[in-house]
């Protein structure tokens, strides 16, 4: 019975694998960029909020945290609001171009962790 | 991104149900405890009927255990459903291409047809059978196939975050 189990899971996680694209792991770590520029859209949602930033002629999407925690450490809507001036700190996703998860943020001065 | 969802999944993510999972401080954090305390009675629920399918719990008459424990996983289902449903319309483009979520779900179609079997053919054969009287084949083959489907089930939930 639980030979069955941990093989099947096994397998499950095995061919998954192949097709890996969200989580923490499809993140390159050894390469952490800084995106710093104007925020043009923001969406302030669960399970996490993401605005995106332009920044040297490109256009990132960055990952933020679950509303409950960037509220908790003082990043409100307003901080992210469209419009305003934001450096984020992160880790570029190796399966979405131009994406990246944050770090850190900060805004007007004020540094907020993401993690 | 393996490819492009359905555009009935998008207009899901994109209705007013689904924006308002998403926009709510606590709906999703409350669908995410929801589901995990409803698996919590499923899988006790589920692990009753199927040891008792199994020969274990042998004093106990299996007709009785089977019916109580029925109820509850039944009541957990419904809640496993709704909150599950609840986290996908917030996301519902990405999640049905996910691979881990696919399985998922092709699994829990094999677990309902695994129950459907057991009820319409199996459970005749034991309801009448008294404490401590060996369970037949079919009923232990029903029991394994239960648990080690519902387990993976519970796996490749907790796992599709990472894919």
């Amino acid at each position: 019975m639980l030979r069955v189990t941990t093989a099947v899971t096994a397998i499950v996680l095995a061919a998954g694998a192949a097709f890996a694209h969200h989580g923490w792991g499809s993140y390159d770590a050894a390469k952490p960029v800084t995106v710093a520029g104007p925020i043009v859209t923001s969406k302030y949602e669960n399970p996490h909020a993401t605005v995106t930033v332009r920044s040297e002629g490109k256009v990132w999407t960055v990952t933020l945290a679950p509303t409950s925690r960037m509220s908790t450490r003082g990043a409100s809507e307003k901080v992210i609001a469209v419009g305003n001036s934001i450096s984020a700190y992160g880790y570029p996703s190796t399966a979405t171009p131009d994406e990246m998860r944050a770090e850190r943020i900060t805004v007007d001065g004020k540094t907020y962790e993401m993690r | 991104m393996t490819g492009e969802a359905p555009a009935i999944f998008v207009a899901l993510e994109q209705s007013a149900f689904g924006a308002a999972i998403r926009q709510s401080t606590w709906l999703f954090p409350a669908a995410n405890v929801g589901h995990v305390l409803a698996l919590a009675v499923f899988a006790g629920a589920l692990a009753v009927m199927d040891i008792r399918l199994l020969g274990g719990l042998a004093a106990t008459s299996p007709a009785r255990v089977l019916m109580r424990a029925r109820s509850a996983a039944i009541a957990a289902f419904v809640m496993l459903a709704v909150t599950g449903f609840m986290q996908f319309s917030a996301d519902a483009s990405h999640l049905i291409i996910n691979p881990v979520f696919q399985i998922k779900l092709a699994l829990i179609g094999l677990g309902l047809a695994n129950l459907a079997i057991f009820e319409f053919c199996v459970k005749r054969s034991i309801v009448d059978l008294s404490p401590g009287v060996a369970m037949p084949a079919s009923a232990k083959t029903a029991g394994v196939m239960s648990l080690a489907i519902w387990l993976v089930v519970a796996a490749c939930g907790r796992t599709i975050a990472y894919f």
